[in-house]
């Protein structure tokens, strides 16, 4: 503490600690934090049905879904990615999750929403074994905080029944 | 001649200081006209040091903890990281330069002339060789 140049050093140790501290002190209020969403998604139309020159199975469709994220927004969150996944059951694998949709909502204000869309990412299959497959459509969520850890959650939502043949030939 | 004197003083390695701390080098009792003491006559002295430590550590503590009660409050992160700057910034303006509040009890240097009438005393070794060395380089 001698010289002015020791007491900036140990101001700002002492500075970053205590920074880490409130930072540290922010994500653990993060986990006392109990989310109460409502999702809701209908499957409209199965717009494509086809198998793919590769051999996989392929499917796009419509989907109508209205969610509610404001839940899961605390004063510590960046943003927060939910993404629909559909489950199913093969023969060769015990699950499968396939990505349809994604979105990013970084605003608590803009996370109450309905939308009416096309699949992003079509339903492929490992395979043929998508015909007249019932299959469950689960809600994911990833939390972004701005300071700790990712927190993670999902929600599984309705089930729906793909066509026993495909409807169009590929 | 003051000046002459003051040069073999500090070669000699003659020390005033009662306190024998890292401070009192050589050049410690050269009068304040000297360039090498005009940099440390704005110190803080060792009750405004203790003060300044105090102080940093609870403003530090402090606008911590106000930063996190305001943000969380109003649920706003920015906000805590702005208070927070803000109270870093403050601390660094009070503690870190040497202010003069911080140097009310100034320690009191011994007088060059008082010194030379104290010279340091002998420490005396055991073989009789290297004393007689040393006493020959110290009277000179």
């Amino acid at each position: 503490m001698h010289s002015a140049v020791q007491r900036a050093n140990t101001a700002a140790t002492i500075a970053a600690i205590l920074l880490a501290t409130i930072c540290a002190a922010a994500s653990f209020l993060d986990a006392f934090n109990s989310p109460s969403l409502q999702a809701h998604v209908q499957v409209v139309k199965i717009n494509r049905f086809r198998r793919q020159l590769d051999g996989n199975d392929e499917v796009k469709m419509t989907l109508k879904m209205s969610m509610d994220l404001t839940s899961l927004f605390t004063w510590n969150t960046k943003q927060v990615f939910v993404f629909l996944a559909a489950e199913y059951e093969t023969d060769t694998n015990s699950l499968n999750q396939v990505s349809l949709w994604d979105h990013i909502v970084q605003e608590k204000e803009r996370a109450s929403f309905q939308v009416k869309v096309p699949t992003k990412y079509p339903l492929i299959d490992q395979g043929t074994n998508l015909r007249g497959k019932k299959v469950g459509l689960v809600l994911h969520w990833h939390i972004m905080p701005i300071s700790g850890r990712m927190i993670q959650g999902k929600m599984p939502l309705s089930n729906f029944s793909l066509p026993d043949s495909y409807t169009t030939r590929s | 001649m003051a000046g002459r004197s003051e040069f073999s003083a500090s070669a000699r390695g003659v020390s005033n200081c009662s306190t024998q701390s890292y401070l009192c080098r050589g050049d410690s009792h050269v009068f304040p006209s000297s360039p090498v003491l005009k940099a440390r006559i704005n110190e803080m002295d060792w009750q405004g040091q203790k003060h300044a430590e105090m102080l940093m550590q609870i403003f530090l503590v402090f606008s911590a903890v106000a930063a996190f009660g305001a943000g969380y409050l109003m649920h706003d992160f920015r906000l805590m990281m702005l208070i927070y700057a803000g109270g870093v910034v403050l601390t660094a303006l009070v503690t870190v330069p040497n202010w003069p509040y911080f140097n009310r009890h100034p320690l009191k240097w011994l007088d060059p002339s008082e010194a030379e009438k104290h010279p340091k005393p002998q420490v005396s070794n055991i073989t009789s060789s290297s004393s007689s060395k040393k006493k020959a380089s110290k009277n000179k």
